[in-house]
């Protein structure tokens, strides 16, 4: 009678019970791999909003400034975003029967406000102010992307707490200043970037080193040594950016 | 500790005391007992809990099987959140900027008197009471009381629309009913018409009531709350011939006597006086102007505790004690009574210092005394020179002042067909002997206006739901006139209104309540500029009541006061936390500890050991207490300092209004056995049973190590060698790595010093810290297992009395159960530059901040309590369960089950803090929210060139125990900057460190409780 297995066989069990055996450690790996990525942090996916508001219309195209809409960014923690009556400073004048601005024409005559999706949020447990870091100069696209680009805007970064900690540990890799404007406070730094970037229609003004900030690579900013320089001039006390208590309370 | 309290012999407690020498201190009698049960509490780090070994092994492997797969679930809460939304105003408040607080003034009322607050509001939802620096009366600080009162704002059992004999019906037809009966009486100028309200400060409501008085002559308005003030004005009124208020300055006060008078803590005028009687301990300055206090009383107050010297007396005794008083002084009184034995001394030593320092000294009579008594101390004041300087007089602020027994007598003999009860609630508070329930059933239409569908409304024809002080327009005044103007910060949340509201549209002209206000005090002579800043600063100016240029007349015959029969005084106070029981659905307020029996959750039958030990009773047995209007049945409370043959009752507990979510079930109703005087006569008996008492005085037991620490201030003045060793600073060496190599850091350090000598144990830190950082109400099953969550708790030790060493010379110290010197500390977490929390932890959840601050990171926690095992000062609080959305139904013993929608009370927290969850330990944080915010505020200030350093300046944080702290006993700041106020504190000679020989380098540290004894009343 032949062997109802042959010899190959046992590789086969060997190898099913070690692929049993790994499968709990692939699945932790596959659901982490998968968590981590752009379908669950909704990185780079444009969400839907009740209006088609394209930022690069309105500040590139247009020339308004960030704090026209977001009129708290450089003093309070939320930048705030803009009532209804903000945008018919406007659209009570221009674009008045576009059919896109329904929602808002709606909005201003019923006194509703507008119920737009929230694209970057950080969790409860983390006490994030926008003050703060415009006024050490740290620039909108550092955690927003090129937000001036985007048509429809989606989120650019996870927002995770390592990506939060590559700053935090070494801000000198994050810094930036307009070699040519250094009297510039870091704050009228942050926006000057914008109006050079906005004004310059060829974009050959901008330094390589600037056109990846703006266009929102996430990559250092600056030399690290030009960077501690600013660190240091800007007051930034690198030490106490990891303390848990910083963000967390 | 309640629950397992065992039987014990007082007569060896006394023994035991008594063989103590040198200094001792304890926290309860379990503990000098050492009974079994108490070794067993503080041997256990969490008591009361089911032991891993009542498990049997199949069990316990089970369960961690299951809780194994259960943590892993736990991750999964939810891979994909949907995505938030983000909803911007329509059109904006201009002075709305997301995310940013802003800030009210406006009025807190109680027994008819305003003091004024700061309300905190976060998009529109008031969040915290903080009181008004720019009032003048109150100050910047705040009660308890005031701080809570917001919680009651979002009580899920806060009636939500008006109700006809208990069916849900509306304002409308209400209306509609009401004036068809006023204008049927009116008719015979409002006979069978009656209003009653409780006591009414308030000038426009006064207004109101004048007005509907004139309009209808023979309507019947009484006003009447179970502590109310007559006494205080029939005192006056004897002395000076009219009622008049009666405010103490005691800022330059050289020597304080109290009678019977917790002035510090209790009563209007008491943020005022702790805070001047704290400037005239003066120990920041020069030392030697340090005041006196001395206090005499019958049941023990936070007063009394930190008073120099404190005699223990019975309600007689107190008043003879005062004729014998006055007769010393020089006061012609009729009938100069004798004092015997210790208290002749401890009088005669009292008065030749009050005389001694005529002109600075001052007799401060309780509200609760005779009005005989109270008239004599007006008169031994004059004879002291404090009339006009220590004492002013000024016009009433009150409705009735005086007159409120008298009107609730005249309205209970009236006729009346048409009842309305605008406040208040006299089926449950007014006393039995009056019964007012008959009398309410015999009045044809009945309306009860109040926050809740409790007693009254349930025996009223209507029920009407009342706004909420901080929904509502109004005004009042305080003690000395200063008026406020009550501004709503936000709409009512139910169909509700106030007081004003419903007399306006039951009796006037209805209107908005916003634009009434306003013209009415247009009418007065407020600019619509000055309306403006009035609300503003919340103080209408130039309101102040001139104090009245008036001389005490000859002090009237003291008439015998008729307390009825029974062999024991019984002493009626209103609670220390839920008041007259208007706070006994307020979480916060029952969860409080009370100042000096620690009790949560009930009210106690106060007894002093002597009695006790004549009983043969402990504390937690169950007491019948009789007098002639009933009886009624309590938990007993051994409560050494309680006069020997006086008991204390505290009423407003024993609430029965049917399935409300914290009241029912907690305490006793005293009312049911009261007349309306703060004293009777009555008897007690030992009944059958226990009742566990959630008392918190042996949580968080420091082992009776050297905790407390207090010098005489002669030591002070005149140090002798080596006895400075206690403001010495030791740097040993440890086992713990040097916090100043570990974290080299040049920024700002933050420090507190608490003030052990101004502490008042008022508790106002403790509710403070509870609004400001969302600590959870817990229920009283969990603080019987000693789970409270508070993060700064006040500890109370009982003490011997004298120092031990003085001058170098040893002095015998007297140990005394009956009459200890008390003393009272508040504990929060140290901020240890060498924590030992810290290397416990096995995932790092607590750390050092290179400012200095322990750090506690929720997130990280897996709630291993190592931390808490390890910590030295017991300050960590874990949360054993989810506190936060745990039903309120599991608040008691005797739970029920509710179906009321409880979301609303999440609207108190506060946004800058996270809420807590199961499994994690917390602890106070120095208030990081507010060191953040004013750090990003001095950052952003410096970027922009405002300021030279990015740091926040001294006094720009104020952790919230500082701010609502009376007597400015909490510093917090920088103790790297050498000017700051925190350094220069803590470089006294009375700073101290807790458990300083555990070098772990506390940033909390203490300084010393000074005493200024009389050597004429405790010779060496």
């Amino acid at each position: 009678m032949p062997q109802l297995f042959n010899a190959a066989t046992n590789s086969y069990a060997r190898g099913s019970l070690m692929a049993f055996a790994s499968l709990p450690v692939l699945a932790i790996l596959v659901g982490m791999t998968l968590s981590r990525h752009s379908p669950n942090t909704r990185q780079n996916i444009p969400l839907e909003q009740p209006v088609p508001f394209s930022h690069k219309h309105h500040t590139i195209e247009l020339g308004i400034d960030c704090r026209y809409c977001h009129t708290s960014v450089e003093t309070a923690a939320d930048a705030g975003m803009p009532s209804t009556e903000t945008c018919m400073s406007c659209h009570q004048h221009i674009w008045t029967n576009s059919p896109l601005l329904d929602p808002v024409r709606q909005s201003y005559a019923e006194n509703k406000p507008i119920v737009w999706t929230q694209l970057n949020k950080v969790p409860e447990f983390v006490y994030f102010n926008h003050s703060v870091h415009i006024n050490k100069g740290v620039s909108c696209n550092q955690c927003h992307g090129a937000i001036q680009d985007m048509q429809i805007a989606y989120k650019s970064r996870t927002l995770f707490m390592s990506w939060c900690l590559e700053c935090h540990r070494e801000p000198e890799k994050y810094m930036y200043a307009d070699p040519a404007n250094k009297e510039l406070s870091p704050r009228e730094q942050v926006f000057n970037l914008y109006v050079k970037y906005q004004k310059d229609a060829s974009r050959h003004s901008l330094s390589g080193m600037e056109m990846n900030l703006i266009k929102g690579a996430e990559q250092h900013a600056l030399s690290t040594k030009e960077g501690r320089e600013l660190v240091k001039a800007r007051g930034i006390k690198k030490e106490q950016l990891t303390d848990c208590w910083i963000c967390h309370r | 500790m309640n629950n397992t309290r065992g039987q014990f012999d007082l007569a060896a407690v006394r023994e035991k005391l008594a063989g103590k020498s040198g200094r001792a201190y304890w926290r309860s009698l379990e503990e000098v007992a050492e009974t079994p049960e108490f070794q067993a509490w503080v041997d256990d780090e969490f008591p009361n809990r089911n032991s891993l070994m009542q498990v049997d092994r199949r069990s316990l492997l089970k369960y961690m099987g299951a809780s194994m797969m259960l943590a892993g679930l736990a991750g999964c809460r939810s891979l994909r959140l949907p995505p938030a939304k983000l909803v911007p105003y329509v059109n904006r408040p201009e002075e709305m900027v997301s995310g940013e607080k802003l800030y009210f003034a406006t009025g807190y009322t109680l027994q008819g008197i305003t003091d004024g607050i700061i309300v905190e509001s976060n998009y529109g939802r008031p969040t915290k009471i903080e009181g008004n620096p720019k009032h003048p009366f109150s100050g910047g600080s705040s009660t308890s009381l005031m701080q809570a009162s917001i919680l009651d704002l979002y009580d899920p059992d806060r009636s939500k629309t008006p109700a006809k004999d208990n069916v849900p019906n509306d304002w409308v037809a209400f209306l509609g009913e009401a004036r068809a009966w006023v204008a049927d009486a009116a008719k015979k100028g409002g006979q069978g018409l009656a209003v009653l309200v409780p006591t009414v400060g308030s000038p426009s409501v006064m207004a109101e009531l004048e007005t509907i008085k004139r309009k209808y002559p023979n309507m019947v308005i009484a006003s009447w709350e179970p502590a109310h003030r007559d006494r205080v004005y029939k005192g006056a009124a004897q002395s000076f011939g009219k009622p008049l208020e009666t405010v103490y300055n005691l800022a330059q006060a050289k020597v304080v006597l109290s009678i019977a008078s917790d002035f510090m803590s209790a009563g209007p005028g008491s943020l005022k006086y702790a805070r001047e009687w704290a400037q005239s301990r003066n120990v920041d300055g020069d030392p030697a102007g340090m005041s006196r206090l001395y206090s005499v009383e019958s049941t023990p107050t936070t007063t009394g505790a930190i008073a120099d010297h404190r005699l223990a007396l019975g309600a007689m005794g107190v008043r003879g004690f005062i004729q014998a008083l006055a007769a010393r002084i020089g006061v012609p009184a009729a009938n100069a009574s004798q004092v015997a034995g210790d208290a002749a001394v401890w009088l005669e030593a009292v008065a030749q210092d009050l005389e001694a320092n005529n002109g600075a000294s001052v007799v401060i009579p309780g509200e609760d005394l005779d009005a005989d008594s109270i008239s004599l101390c007006h008169s031994i004041n004059q004879t002291l020179g404090a009339n006009g300087k220590l004492v002013n007089h000024h016009s009433p602020v009150t409705w009735m002042a005086g007159g409120q027994e008298e009107s609730l007598e005249r309205l209970l003999a009236s006729d009346i067909s048409t009842l309305f009860i605008l406040g208040g609630n006299p089926v449950f508070n007014a006393p039995a002997s009056r019964k007012f329930g008959e009398f309410l059933k015999k009045a044809k239409h009945s309306v009860h206006l109040s926050p809740y569908l409790d007693e009254t409304s349930r025996s009223s024809q209507w029920h009407l739901p009342e706004s909420h002080a901080l929904e509502s327009w109004g005004d009042g005044q305080a003690l000395d006139g200063t008026t406020t103007i009550i501004q709503p910060l936000i709409d009512p949340l139910y169909d509700t209104k106030s007081m004003l509201e419903t007399l306006r549209e039951v009796f006037g002209d209805g209107g908005d309540p916003g634009d009434n206000l306003k013209a009415s005090w247009a009418k007065n002579g407020l600019s619509d500029k000055a309306w403006r800043s009035a609300l503003n600063d919340g103080v209408v100016p130039n309101s102040k009541n001139p104090a009245a240029a008036v001389v005490a007349g000859m002090p009237g015959a003291q008439s015998p006061q008729d307390l009825g029969d029974g062999e024991l005084e019984i002493l009626f106070r209103a609670d220390p936390t839920i008041f007259d029981g208007r706070f006994a659905n307020n979480g916060w307020l029952q969860e409080l500890p009370k100042p000096l029996t620690t009790m949560t959750w009930d009210n106690t039958v106060q007894v002093s050991p002597k009695l006790a030990e004549k009983l043969g009773i402990v504390s937690g047995d169950l007491v019948k207490v009789t007098t002639h209007v009933g009886d009624v049945t309590g938990g007993a409370w051994v409560l050494p300092g309680q006069a020997e043959n006086t008991i204390t009752i505290h009423y407003g507990y024993g609430q029965d209004w049917g399935d409300s979510l914290i009241a029912a079930g907690t305490g006793f109703n005293a009312y049911k056995i009261w007349n309306g005087s703060p004293v009777m006569m009555g008897s007690i008996a030992k009944s059958d049973g226990k009742i566990a008492l959630a008392s918190t005085q042996m949580h968080h037991y420091l082992e009776g190590r050297d905790i407390v620490r207090e010098m005489e201030l002669d030591a002070l003045l005149h140090p002798h060698e080596g006895e400075h060793a206690e403001g010495e600073h030791h740097r040993d060496i440890s086992m713990y790595p040097d916090p100043d190599k570990e974290f080299p850091y040049d920024g700002p350090k933050w420090g507190m010093t608490i003030d052990l000598n101004v502490c008042i144990g008022c508790h106002a830190c403790v509710t403070a810290c509870q609004a400001e950082n969302n600590i959870a109400v817990v229920g009283k099953d969990q603080v019987l297992k000693g789970r409270e969550m508070h993060w700064i708790r006040v500890d109370r030790y009982y003490g011997t009395k004298g120092i031990g060493e003085v001058s170098g010379k040893v002095k015998p110290t007297r140990a005394d159960l009956d009459n200890p010197t008390t003393h009272l500390m508040p504990v929060t977490c140290m901020h240890c530059e060498a924590a030992p929390c810290e290397p416990v932890c096995p995932v790092a959840a607590t750390v050092h901040s290179k400012e200095g601050l322990n750090q506690m990171v929720y997130n990280r926690c897996v709630g291993t309590r190592y931390c808490s095992n390890n910590c030295p000062y017991k300050v960590r609080r874990f949360n054993f369960l989810n506190y936060n959305d745990r039903k309120f139904s599991d608040f008691k013993i005797d739970g029920h089950n509710s179906s009321r929608d409880l979301r609303v009370r999440l609207m108190v927290n506060n946004p800058e803090v996270t809420v807590r969850g199961r499994g994690v330990m917390e602890k106070c944080t120095y208030c990081v929210q507010r060191i953040n915010a004013a750090r990003i505020h001095a950052k952003n200030a410096a970027a922009k060139g405002q300021r030279e350093k990015p740091d926040p300046m001294d006094g720009e944080i104020v952790t919230a125990c500082q701010q609502a702290c009376p007597t400015g006993a909490i510093a917090f700041g920088n103790i790297a900057d050498e000017s700051s106020r925190i350094s220069r504190l803590k470089k006294m000679p009375r700073n101290y460190s807790l458990l300083e020989e555990l070098n772990t380098h506390n940033r909390t540290t203490y300084l010393t409780k000074l005493r200024n004894p009389n050597k004429e009343v405790e010779p060496a």
